[in-house]
Protein backbone atom coordinates (compact mmCIF):
# COMPACT_ATOMS: atom_id res chain seq x y z
CA UNK A 1 0.00 0.00 0.00
CA UNK A 2 0.86 2.97 -0.62
CA UNK A 3 2.47 5.87 2.05
CA UNK A 4 -0.45 8.58 1.41
CA UNK A 5 -3.63 7.34 -0.81
CA UNK A 6 -6.46 9.70 -2.06
CA UNK A 7 -9.54 8.57 -3.23
CA UNK A 8 -12.10 10.24 -5.46
CA UNK A 9 -11.84 12.86 -2.76
CA UNK A 10 -14.04 16.55 -2.74
CA UNK A 11 -14.29 19.22 -0.50
CA UNK A 12 -16.21 22.18 0.14
CA UNK A 13 -15.04 24.83 2.77
CA UNK A 14 -18.01 26.12 5.01
CA UNK A 15 -19.97 28.43 3.08
CA UNK A 16 -18.42 28.16 0.14
CA UNK A 17 -20.88 27.38 -3.42
CA UNK A 18 -18.33 25.52 -4.93
CA UNK A 19 -15.70 22.80 -4.08
CA UNK A 20 -12.21 23.39 -3.29
CA UNK A 21 -10.87 19.93 -4.33
CA UNK A 22 -12.98 17.96 -6.85
CA UNK A 23 -12.68 14.28 -7.28
CA UNK A 24 -8.98 14.02 -6.63
CA UNK A 25 -7.24 10.34 -6.57
CA UNK A 26 -3.64 10.60 -5.90
CA UNK A 27 -0.74 7.80 -4.97
CA UNK A 28 2.21 8.85 -3.06
CA UNK A 29 4.84 6.19 -2.44
CA UNK A 30 7.57 6.29 0.24
CA UNK A 31 10.40 8.56 -0.17
CA UNK A 32 8.88 10.17 -3.06
CA UNK A 33 9.95 13.82 -3.55
CA UNK A 34 6.69 15.06 -4.61
CA UNK A 35 5.95 18.32 -6.86
CA UNK A 36 2.28 20.28 -6.76
CA UNK A 37 2.16 23.06 -8.84
CA UNK A 38 -0.43 24.91 -10.72
CA UNK A 39 -2.40 28.36 -10.77
CA UNK A 40 -3.30 30.48 -7.90
CA UNK A 41 -6.96 29.34 -6.28
CA UNK A 42 -6.31 25.87 -7.67
CA UNK A 43 -6.77 24.16 -4.15
CA UNK A 44 -2.83 23.37 -3.35
CA UNK A 45 -3.20 24.50 0.27
CA UNK A 46 -6.39 22.83 0.59
CA UNK A 47 -5.04 19.54 -0.59
CA UNK A 48 -2.07 20.11 1.96
CA UNK A 49 -4.52 20.41 4.96
CA UNK A 50 -6.24 17.05 3.77
CA UNK A 51 -3.16 15.30 4.23
CA UNK A 52 -2.86 15.54 8.41
CA UNK A 53 -6.88 16.10 9.07
CA UNK A 54 -7.15 20.36 9.36
CA UNK A 55 -9.19 20.04 6.21
CA UNK A 56 -12.19 18.76 7.26
CA UNK A 57 -11.57 18.60 11.44
CA UNK A 58 -10.11 22.45 11.50
CA UNK A 59 -12.04 23.82 8.77
CA UNK A 60 -15.17 21.59 8.75
CA UNK A 61 -16.96 21.75 5.84
CA UNK A 62 -17.92 18.89 3.54
CA UNK A 63 -16.14 16.12 2.59
CA UNK A 64 -16.35 13.07 0.35
CA UNK A 65 -13.90 10.32 -0.21
CA UNK A 66 -10.77 8.68 1.25
CA UNK A 67 -7.69 9.32 2.64
CA UNK A 68 -4.99 7.46 4.24
CA UNK A 69 -1.72 7.83 5.10
CA UNK A 70 0.68 5.75 6.85
CA UNK A 71 -2.45 3.50 7.02
CA UNK A 72 -4.57 5.79 9.55
CA UNK A 73 -8.00 7.13 7.92
CA UNK A 74 -7.22 10.55 8.34
CA UNK A 75 -11.10 11.57 8.38
CA UNK A 76 -11.15 9.73 11.63
CA UNK A 77 -8.23 10.73 13.52
CA UNK A 78 -7.62 14.39 15.27
CA UNK A 79 -4.97 16.51 13.93
CA UNK A 80 -2.77 16.16 16.70
CA UNK A 81 -2.92 12.53 16.06
CA UNK A 82 -1.43 12.69 12.40
CA UNK A 83 1.26 15.09 14.02
CA UNK A 84 3.92 12.57 13.87
CA UNK A 85 3.30 11.13 10.87
CA UNK A 86 2.75 14.34 8.71
CA UNK A 87 4.11 17.38 9.97
CA UNK A 88 2.95 20.69 7.90
CA UNK A 89 5.06 23.85 6.97
CA UNK A 90 3.13 26.71 5.84
CA UNK A 91 3.96 29.59 3.75
CA UNK A 92 4.64 32.50 6.07
CA UNK A 93 7.48 31.83 8.62
CA UNK A 94 6.28 34.65 11.16
CA UNK A 95 2.84 33.24 12.05
CA UNK A 96 4.48 29.57 12.64
CA UNK A 97 6.45 30.86 15.24
CA UNK A 98 5.02 31.06 18.72
CA UNK A 99 7.67 30.99 21.50
CA UNK A 100 10.22 33.12 22.62
CA UNK A 101 12.78 30.80 21.67
CA UNK A 102 13.99 28.92 18.48
CA UNK A 103 14.47 25.78 20.69
CA UNK A 104 11.71 26.26 22.29
CA UNK A 105 9.56 26.29 19.17
CA UNK A 106 11.63 22.86 17.94
CA UNK A 107 10.28 21.44 21.47
CA UNK A 108 6.55 22.38 20.86
CA UNK A 109 5.15 19.46 19.18
CA UNK A 110 7.30 17.28 21.37
CA UNK A 111 6.28 18.87 24.38
CA UNK A 112 2.76 18.44 23.34
CA UNK A 113 2.78 14.84 23.43
CA UNK A 114 4.66 13.99 25.99
CA UNK A 115 7.62 13.15 25.52
CA UNK A 116 10.70 13.39 28.44
CA UNK A 117 13.35 15.80 28.66
CA UNK A 118 16.20 13.29 27.46
CA UNK A 119 14.51 12.71 25.11
CA UNK A 120 13.12 15.74 23.74
CA UNK A 121 16.68 16.96 24.33
CA UNK A 122 18.44 14.64 21.90
CA UNK A 123 15.94 14.90 19.09
CA UNK A 124 15.49 18.81 19.12
CA UNK A 125 19.55 19.37 18.76
CA UNK A 126 19.31 16.78 16.16
CA UNK A 127 16.83 18.19 14.33
CA UNK A 128 18.61 21.54 14.58
CA UNK A 129 21.75 20.32 13.21
CA UNK A 130 20.00 18.72 10.13
CA UNK A 131 18.19 21.84 9.61
CA UNK A 132 21.45 24.14 10.19
CA UNK A 133 20.15 26.44 12.66
CA UNK A 134 22.18 25.06 15.58
CA UNK A 135 24.08 28.19 16.51
CA UNK A 136 21.51 30.09 16.95
CA UNK A 137 18.71 27.99 18.84
CA UNK A 138 18.74 30.44 21.86
CA UNK A 139 17.65 33.22 19.60
CA UNK A 140 14.57 34.94 19.75
CA UNK A 141 12.58 34.58 16.34
CA UNK A 142 12.54 38.25 16.08
CA UNK A 143 16.11 38.42 16.05
CA UNK A 144 16.75 36.11 12.55
CA UNK A 145 16.50 35.97 8.95
CA UNK A 146 12.88 35.18 7.15
CA UNK A 147 15.30 31.89 5.46
CA UNK A 148 15.90 31.41 9.63
CA UNK A 149 12.75 31.30 10.47
CA UNK A 150 11.53 29.21 7.94
CA UNK A 151 13.96 26.41 8.63
CA UNK A 152 13.13 27.34 12.42
CA UNK A 153 9.25 25.78 11.13
CA UNK A 154 10.78 23.09 8.99
CA UNK A 155 12.54 21.89 12.09
CA UNK A 156 9.70 22.18 14.47
CA UNK A 157 7.55 19.70 12.45
CA UNK A 158 10.84 17.43 11.52
CA UNK A 159 11.27 16.68 15.54
CA UNK A 160 8.51 15.23 16.01
CA UNK A 161 10.25 12.70 12.80
CA UNK A 162 6.88 12.11 10.64
CA UNK A 163 7.28 10.06 7.75
CA UNK A 164 6.49 12.60 5.62
CA UNK A 165 6.42 16.56 5.21
CA UNK A 166 4.38 18.58 3.33
CA UNK A 167 5.59 22.59 2.58
CA UNK A 168 3.15 24.56 1.10
CA UNK A 169 4.95 27.38 -0.60
CA UNK A 170 7.17 27.79 2.01
CA UNK A 171 9.49 30.03 0.09
CA UNK A 172 7.55 33.09 -1.45
CA UNK A 173 8.36 34.96 1.46
CA UNK A 174 12.02 34.52 0.38
CA UNK A 175 14.64 36.10 -1.38
CA UNK A 176 16.37 32.84 -4.30
CA UNK A 177 19.42 32.45 -2.34
CA UNK A 178 17.61 31.65 0.90
CA UNK A 179 14.97 29.80 -1.18
CA UNK A 180 17.59 27.45 -2.18
CA UNK A 181 19.12 26.65 1.02
CA UNK A 182 15.50 25.55 2.19
CA UNK A 183 15.47 23.42 -1.22
CA UNK A 184 18.90 21.88 -0.39
CA UNK A 185 17.93 21.38 2.65
CA UNK A 186 14.57 19.58 1.99
CA UNK A 187 16.19 17.37 -0.52
CA UNK A 188 18.88 16.35 2.21
CA UNK A 189 16.35 15.20 4.52
CA UNK A 190 14.55 13.16 1.67
CA UNK A 191 17.60 11.57 0.26
CA UNK A 192 19.34 11.27 3.69
CA UNK A 193 16.66 11.09 5.73
CA UNK A 194 14.13 8.87 3.62
CA UNK A 195 11.61 11.28 4.84
CA UNK A 196 8.66 11.79 1.78
CA UNK A 197 8.40 15.31 0.84
CA UNK A 198 5.17 16.76 -0.66
CA UNK A 199 6.38 20.45 -2.02
CA UNK A 200 3.86 22.62 -3.18
CA UNK A 201 5.99 25.40 -5.49
CA UNK A 202 5.62 28.24 -7.57
CA UNK A 203 9.38 28.49 -8.49
CA UNK A 204 10.04 25.24 -11.10
CA UNK A 205 13.22 27.37 -12.12
CA UNK A 206 14.65 26.45 -8.54
CA UNK A 207 12.65 23.20 -7.49
CA UNK A 208 11.61 20.97 -10.58
CA UNK A 209 15.56 19.55 -10.76
CA UNK A 210 14.68 17.90 -7.11
CA UNK A 211 11.43 15.97 -8.52
CA UNK A 212 10.36 12.94 -10.29
CA UNK A 213 6.82 12.93 -9.22
CA UNK A 214 5.25 16.37 -10.47
CA UNK A 215 1.25 16.97 -9.83
CA UNK A 216 0.15 19.76 -11.87
CA UNK A 217 -3.63 20.88 -10.20
CA UNK A 218 -6.31 23.49 -11.96
CA UNK A 219 -9.36 24.13 -11.07
CA UNK A 220 -9.30 22.25 -7.47
CA UNK A 221 -8.59 18.95 -9.69
CA UNK A 222 -5.27 17.25 -11.18
CA UNK A 223 -4.46 17.72 -14.51
CA UNK A 224 -1.25 16.05 -15.54
CA UNK A 225 0.68 13.43 -12.92
CA UNK A 226 3.75 12.04 -13.75
CA UNK A 227 7.54 12.68 -14.68
CA UNK A 228 8.67 16.29 -14.68
CA UNK A 229 10.38 15.92 -18.13
CA UNK A 230 7.57 14.95 -20.09
CA UNK A 231 4.66 17.22 -18.12
CA UNK A 232 6.93 20.51 -18.80
CA UNK A 233 7.49 19.87 -22.13
CA UNK A 234 3.73 19.12 -22.86
CA UNK A 235 1.66 22.22 -24.06
CA UNK A 236 -1.12 21.79 -22.10
CA UNK A 237 1.18 22.31 -19.06
CA UNK A 238 1.92 25.95 -20.04
CA UNK A 239 -1.23 26.62 -21.06
CA UNK A 240 -2.62 26.06 -17.62
CA UNK A 241 -0.14 28.59 -16.42
CA UNK A 242 2.39 26.92 -14.56
CA UNK A 243 5.78 29.01 -14.69
CA UNK A 244 8.09 26.28 -16.93
CA UNK A 245 11.41 26.57 -15.92
CA UNK A 246 13.99 28.88 -18.38
CA UNK A 247 16.24 26.00 -19.23
CA UNK A 248 13.38 23.37 -20.49
CA UNK A 249 11.92 26.48 -22.23
CA UNK A 250 14.91 27.43 -23.83
CA UNK A 251 15.94 23.76 -24.65
CA UNK A 252 12.12 23.81 -26.68
CA UNK A 253 13.43 26.77 -28.52
CA UNK A 254 16.21 25.37 -29.68
CA UNK A 255 14.91 22.09 -30.78
CA UNK A 256 12.81 24.05 -32.61
CA UNK A 257 15.36 25.55 -34.93
CA UNK A 258 17.30 21.90 -35.07
CA UNK A 259 19.66 22.39 -32.54
CA UNK A 260 20.24 18.57 -31.70
CA UNK A 261 20.78 18.59 -27.46
CA UNK A 262 19.46 14.52 -26.66
CA UNK A 263 16.10 13.14 -25.93
CA UNK A 264 16.84 14.18 -22.36
CA UNK A 265 14.43 17.17 -21.55
CA UNK A 266 16.60 19.35 -18.98
CA UNK A 267 15.00 20.65 -15.58
CA UNK A 268 17.72 23.44 -14.49
CA UNK A 269 20.32 25.08 -16.37
CA UNK A 270 22.91 22.87 -15.34
CA UNK A 271 21.25 20.12 -16.72
CA UNK A 272 20.85 22.37 -20.11
CA UNK A 273 24.86 23.47 -19.60
CA UNK A 274 25.87 19.92 -19.95
CA UNK A 275 23.46 18.96 -22.42
CA UNK A 276 24.91 22.02 -25.00
CA UNK A 277 28.28 20.76 -23.84
CA UNK A 278 28.03 17.60 -24.86
CA UNK A 279 26.63 18.21 -27.72
CA UNK A 280 29.13 21.16 -29.27
CA UNK A 281 31.29 21.82 -26.82
CA UNK A 282 34.24 19.97 -28.44
CA UNK A 283 35.02 22.58 -31.61
CA UNK B 1 11.69 50.60 13.94
CA UNK B 2 13.10 52.35 16.68
CA UNK B 3 9.83 53.48 18.52
CA UNK B 4 9.07 49.00 18.72
CA UNK B 5 12.95 48.06 19.64
CA UNK B 6 11.63 48.13 23.16
CA UNK B 7 8.71 46.18 22.93
CA UNK B 8 11.34 43.05 21.99
CA UNK B 9 12.89 41.50 24.39
CA UNK B 10 16.06 40.62 24.56
CA UNK B 11 17.98 37.72 26.41
CA UNK B 12 20.63 39.04 29.22
CA UNK B 13 22.39 37.40 31.47
CA UNK B 14 23.23 38.14 34.69
CA UNK B 15 23.36 36.51 38.54
CA UNK B 16 20.05 38.18 38.74
CA UNK B 17 18.27 37.53 35.62
CA UNK B 18 19.48 33.80 36.34
CA UNK B 19 17.63 33.46 39.26
CA UNK B 20 14.15 31.71 39.33
CA UNK B 21 11.34 33.91 38.49
CA UNK B 22 9.52 32.35 41.27
CA UNK B 23 11.51 33.44 44.25
CA UNK B 24 12.36 36.79 42.20
CA UNK B 25 8.78 37.65 42.51
CA UNK B 26 8.18 35.85 46.21
CA UNK B 27 10.94 38.63 47.31
CA UNK B 28 8.64 41.52 45.51
CA UNK B 29 5.90 40.71 47.65
CA UNK B 30 8.48 40.51 50.67
CA UNK B 31 9.34 43.77 50.01
CA UNK B 32 5.95 44.73 49.38
CA UNK B 33 4.98 43.83 52.81
CA UNK B 34 7.64 45.39 54.39
CA UNK B 35 7.01 48.32 52.87
CA UNK B 36 3.64 48.12 53.90
CA UNK B 37 4.61 47.63 57.49
CA UNK B 38 6.77 51.20 58.18
CA UNK B 39 5.28 54.50 57.79
CA UNK B 40 8.71 56.63 58.65
CA UNK B 41 11.26 57.09 56.20
CA UNK B 42 14.57 55.33 57.98
CA UNK B 43 13.16 51.75 57.46
CA UNK B 44 11.43 52.45 54.29
CA UNK B 45 14.98 54.25 53.09
CA UNK B 46 16.54 51.32 54.21
CA UNK B 47 14.44 49.35 52.00
CA UNK B 48 14.98 51.15 49.16
CA UNK B 49 19.31 51.23 49.38
CA UNK B 50 18.76 47.74 49.74
CA UNK B 51 17.53 46.84 46.38
CA UNK B 52 20.61 49.05 44.80
CA UNK B 53 23.24 46.13 44.52
CA UNK B 54 20.68 43.81 42.43
CA UNK B 55 20.33 47.27 39.79
CA UNK B 56 24.03 47.17 39.62
CA UNK B 57 24.67 43.53 39.54
CA UNK B 58 22.11 43.16 36.72
CA UNK B 59 23.87 46.19 34.98
CA UNK B 60 20.09 47.74 34.53
CA UNK B 61 20.71 51.17 36.25
CA UNK B 62 19.95 52.75 32.78
CA UNK B 63 16.15 51.63 31.85
CA UNK B 64 16.41 51.52 36.00
CA UNK B 65 16.88 54.92 36.23
CA UNK B 66 14.46 55.93 33.42
CA UNK B 67 11.63 54.24 35.22
CA UNK B 68 12.79 55.80 38.31
CA UNK B 69 11.96 59.29 36.21
CA UNK B 70 8.61 57.70 35.29
CA UNK B 71 8.12 57.51 38.58
CA UNK B 72 9.20 60.07 39.64
CA UNK B 73 6.15 62.48 38.03
CA UNK B 74 3.66 60.49 40.28
CA UNK B 75 5.36 60.54 43.53
CA UNK B 76 6.10 64.12 43.01
CA UNK B 77 2.26 64.07 42.69
CA UNK B 78 1.64 61.77 46.10
CA UNK B 79 4.15 64.09 48.34
CA UNK B 80 2.05 67.20 47.47
CA UNK B 81 -1.56 65.91 47.73
CA UNK B 82 -0.11 64.22 51.28
CA UNK B 83 1.24 67.47 52.21
CA UNK B 84 -2.08 69.44 50.88
CA UNK B 85 -4.46 67.15 53.08
CA UNK B 86 -2.22 67.55 56.10
CA UNK B 87 -1.80 71.39 55.58
CA UNK B 88 -5.93 71.45 55.18
CA UNK B 89 -7.39 68.43 58.57
CA UNK B 90 -4.36 70.10 60.64
CA UNK B 91 -5.57 73.77 60.90
CA UNK B 92 -3.26 75.38 58.39
CA UNK B 93 -0.38 74.54 60.31
CA UNK B 94 2.54 72.73 59.41
CA UNK B 95 5.32 70.74 61.09
CA UNK B 96 8.56 68.95 60.42
CA UNK B 97 6.28 65.79 61.24
CA UNK B 98 4.15 66.42 58.32
CA UNK B 99 6.72 66.70 56.25
CA UNK B 100 8.36 63.76 57.31
CA UNK B 101 5.02 61.69 57.07
CA UNK B 102 4.42 62.88 53.40
CA UNK B 103 8.23 62.11 52.52
CA UNK B 104 7.71 58.42 53.87
CA UNK B 105 4.83 58.01 52.01
CA UNK B 106 6.42 59.54 48.87
CA UNK B 107 9.48 57.11 49.49
CA UNK B 108 6.89 53.54 50.09
CA UNK B 109 5.71 54.40 46.61
CA UNK B 110 8.66 54.55 45.09
CA UNK B 111 9.74 51.32 46.66
CA UNK B 112 6.82 49.50 45.39
CA UNK B 113 7.84 51.01 41.70
CA UNK B 114 11.69 49.88 42.55
CA UNK B 115 10.99 46.82 43.77
CA UNK B 116 8.93 45.89 40.32
CA UNK B 117 10.60 47.47 38.52
CA UNK B 118 13.91 45.42 39.38
CA UNK B 119 11.79 42.51 38.86
CA UNK B 120 10.75 43.58 35.40
CA UNK B 121 14.08 44.59 34.32
CA UNK B 122 15.42 41.51 35.45
CA UNK B 123 13.46 38.91 34.30
CA UNK B 124 12.72 38.42 30.63
CA UNK B 125 9.96 37.01 29.51
CA UNK B 126 10.69 33.67 28.29
CA UNK B 127 12.06 33.14 31.71
CA UNK B 128 8.34 34.36 33.16
CA UNK B 129 6.49 32.10 31.05
CA UNK B 130 8.69 29.06 32.07
CA UNK B 131 7.59 30.04 35.43
CA UNK B 132 3.97 30.31 34.47
CA UNK B 133 4.28 27.20 33.16
CA UNK B 134 5.55 25.56 35.96
CA UNK B 135 3.52 26.49 38.69
CA UNK B 136 -0.01 25.69 38.66
CA UNK B 137 -1.27 28.02 35.99
CA UNK B 138 -3.58 26.27 33.41
CA UNK B 139 -0.97 26.40 30.20
CA UNK B 140 -3.06 27.74 27.90
CA UNK B 141 -2.59 30.77 30.16
CA UNK B 142 1.30 30.90 30.12
CA UNK B 143 0.94 29.78 26.42
CA UNK B 144 -0.89 33.17 25.86
CA UNK B 145 1.20 34.96 27.87
CA UNK B 146 4.47 34.05 25.59
CA UNK B 147 2.80 34.54 22.30
CA UNK B 148 1.67 38.17 23.24
CA UNK B 149 5.25 39.39 24.06
CA UNK B 150 5.88 37.12 20.78
CA UNK B 151 3.40 39.26 18.59
CA UNK B 152 3.17 42.19 20.24
CA UNK B 153 6.04 43.68 18.30
CA UNK B 154 5.08 42.41 14.96
CA UNK B 155 1.66 44.00 15.54
CA UNK B 156 2.94 47.02 16.10
CA UNK B 157 5.40 46.82 13.33
CA UNK B 158 2.47 46.03 11.31
CA UNK B 159 0.38 49.02 12.97
CA UNK B 160 3.21 50.85 12.10
CA UNK B 161 3.35 49.89 8.05
CA UNK B 162 -0.64 50.51 7.95
CA UNK B 163 -0.52 54.10 9.11
CA UNK B 164 2.27 54.71 6.41
CA UNK B 165 0.45 53.06 4.05
CA UNK B 166 -3.09 55.02 4.87
CA UNK B 167 -0.87 58.28 4.84
CA UNK B 168 0.55 57.51 1.67
CA UNK B 169 -2.77 57.66 0.68
CA UNK B 170 -4.08 60.91 2.54
CA UNK B 171 -5.19 60.04 5.73
CA UNK B 172 -4.39 62.80 8.14
CA UNK B 173 -4.18 61.25 11.58
CA UNK B 174 -3.36 64.77 13.30
CA UNK B 175 -6.30 66.51 12.03
CA UNK B 176 -9.66 67.77 14.08
CA UNK B 177 -11.07 67.39 16.97
CA UNK B 178 -10.56 64.64 19.77
CA UNK B 179 -13.57 62.88 18.34
CA UNK B 180 -12.27 63.32 14.52
CA UNK B 181 -9.01 62.00 15.76
CA UNK B 182 -9.99 59.17 17.10
CA UNK B 183 -12.41 58.21 14.06
CA UNK B 184 -8.82 58.81 11.89
CA UNK B 185 -7.66 55.79 13.57
CA UNK B 186 -10.93 53.17 12.11
CA UNK B 187 -8.39 52.82 8.58
CA UNK B 188 -5.48 51.61 10.48
CA UNK B 189 -7.67 50.10 12.98
CA UNK B 190 -9.60 48.28 10.98
CA UNK B 191 -6.78 46.18 8.45
CA UNK B 192 -5.25 45.91 11.88
CA UNK B 193 -7.88 44.01 13.21
CA UNK B 194 -8.75 42.10 9.66
CA UNK B 195 -4.56 40.54 9.62
CA UNK B 196 -4.54 39.72 13.37
CA UNK B 197 -7.76 37.59 13.14
CA UNK B 198 -6.06 36.18 9.93
CA UNK B 199 -2.64 35.64 11.85
CA UNK B 200 -4.27 33.67 14.99
CA UNK B 201 -5.66 31.40 12.34
CA UNK B 202 -3.02 30.75 10.90
CA UNK B 203 -1.08 30.24 14.08
CA UNK B 204 -4.42 27.74 15.66
CA UNK B 205 -3.37 25.82 11.78
CA UNK B 206 -0.05 25.71 12.91
CA UNK B 207 -0.30 24.64 16.52
CA UNK B 208 -2.95 22.09 15.99
CA UNK B 209 -0.23 20.56 12.88
CA UNK B 210 1.84 20.41 15.69
CA UNK B 211 0.07 18.25 18.18
CA UNK B 212 -1.51 20.69 20.51
CA UNK B 213 -3.76 19.19 22.59
CA UNK B 214 -2.42 15.36 22.09
CA UNK B 215 -1.44 14.41 25.50
CA UNK B 216 -3.03 15.76 28.82
CA UNK B 217 0.29 16.15 30.92
CA UNK B 218 2.21 18.16 28.36
CA UNK B 219 6.19 18.08 29.38
CA UNK B 220 8.57 20.83 28.96
CA UNK B 221 11.81 21.18 27.45
CA UNK B 222 13.60 23.31 30.62
CA UNK B 223 13.05 22.33 33.41
CA UNK B 224 13.54 25.73 36.50
CA UNK B 225 15.65 24.33 38.99
CA UNK B 226 16.80 26.11 42.40
CA UNK B 227 20.54 27.35 42.12
CA UNK B 228 22.60 28.82 44.85
CA UNK B 229 21.87 32.26 44.02
CA UNK B 230 18.02 31.29 44.57
CA UNK B 231 18.86 29.92 48.04
CA UNK B 232 20.67 33.11 48.92
CA UNK B 233 17.59 35.10 47.95
CA UNK B 234 15.25 32.92 49.63
CA UNK B 235 17.47 33.25 52.41
CA UNK B 236 17.54 37.27 52.74
CA UNK B 237 13.26 36.94 52.18
CA UNK B 238 13.35 35.56 55.23
CA UNK B 239 15.52 37.39 57.49
CA UNK B 240 13.96 40.47 55.55
CA UNK B 241 10.53 39.86 56.70
CA UNK B 242 11.94 38.59 60.51
CA UNK B 243 13.81 41.89 60.99
CA UNK B 244 10.63 44.02 59.93
CA UNK B 245 8.49 41.70 62.07
CA UNK B 246 10.31 42.15 65.14
CA UNK B 247 11.27 46.24 64.24
CA UNK B 248 7.55 46.62 63.51
CA UNK B 249 6.64 44.92 66.61
CA UNK B 250 9.63 45.65 69.22
CA UNK B 251 11.24 48.97 68.24
CA UNK B 252 9.96 52.33 68.40
CA UNK B 253 11.39 53.87 65.37
CA UNK B 254 12.87 57.17 65.69
CA UNK B 255 11.73 59.92 63.23
CA UNK B 256 14.89 61.99 61.43
CA UNK B 257 13.43 64.73 62.79
CA UNK B 258 14.19 63.69 66.31
CA UNK B 259 18.01 63.80 65.60
CA UNK B 260 17.89 67.37 65.18
CA UNK B 261 15.97 67.58 68.07
CA UNK B 262 13.02 69.10 66.60
N1 LIG C 1 -10.51 29.06 4.62
C1 LIG C 1 -11.21 29.09 3.47
N2 LIG C 1 -12.53 29.27 3.48
C2 LIG C 1 -13.24 29.30 2.34
N3 LIG C 1 -12.69 29.17 1.12
C3 LIG C 1 -11.37 28.98 1.03
C4 LIG C 1 -10.55 28.93 2.21
N4 LIG C 1 -9.27 28.75 1.82
C5 LIG C 1 -9.29 28.68 0.48
N5 LIG C 1 -10.54 28.80 -0.01
C6 LIG C 1 -10.94 28.74 -1.42
O1 LIG C 1 -10.56 27.49 -1.94
C7 LIG C 1 -9.99 27.62 -3.22
C8 LIG C 1 -8.63 26.99 -3.25
O2 LIG C 1 -7.77 27.74 -2.43
P1 LIG C 1 -6.33 27.31 -2.04
O3 LIG C 1 -5.87 28.24 -0.98
O4 LIG C 1 -6.30 25.88 -1.73
O5 LIG C 1 -5.53 27.60 -3.38
P2 LIG C 1 -3.97 27.56 -3.67
O6 LIG C 1 -3.76 26.69 -4.82
O7 LIG C 1 -3.24 27.24 -2.42
O8 LIG C 1 -3.66 29.05 -4.09
P3 LIG C 1 -2.34 29.92 -3.86
O9 LIG C 1 -1.38 29.54 -4.92
O10 LIG C 1 -2.83 31.32 -4.02
O11 LIG C 1 -1.87 29.64 -2.48
C9 LIG C 1 -10.00 29.09 -3.56
O12 LIG C 1 -11.08 29.34 -4.41
C10 LIG C 1 -10.20 29.78 -2.22
O13 LIG C 1 -10.97 30.93 -2.39
MG1 LIG D 1 -1.88 28.28 -1.18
Amino acid sequence: MALIEIKNLSYTYPGASNPSIHDVSLKIEKGEFVLITGPSGCGKTTLCRCFNGLVPHFYQGEIKGEVTVSGINVLEKHTYDMAKHVGLVFQNPENQLFALSIEKDVAFGLENLGASREEMRKKVDWTLKQTGIYDIRERSPHEISGGQQQRVAIASVLAMEPDIIVLDEPTSFLDPLSAEKIFEVIYRLNKEQGITVILVEHRLDLTAKYTDHLIVMDKGAIRLEGDPRDILSNEETRLIGVGIPKATLLYQMLKKEGFNLGDKTPLSSDELADQLLEAYGQR
Amino acid sequence: MSVFDGLKFRKVSSPIHNLDPRIKFVYVICIFVAAIMFKSIIPLAALFVMQLPFVFVAKVQKQWLRSMRGAAFLAAFIFIINIVTRFFSAGYVFTAFDIEEATAMTLRFIVLVESFSVFFLTTSPDHLGLALEQSKVPFEFAFAFTTAVRFVPVLAEEAQTIMDAQKARGLELEKGNLMKRIRNYIPVLIPLIVSAIRRSLELAEAMESRAWGACKKRTNLYALKLHRGDYILLALIIVILVAASYFFVFVSIPTVASFFGL
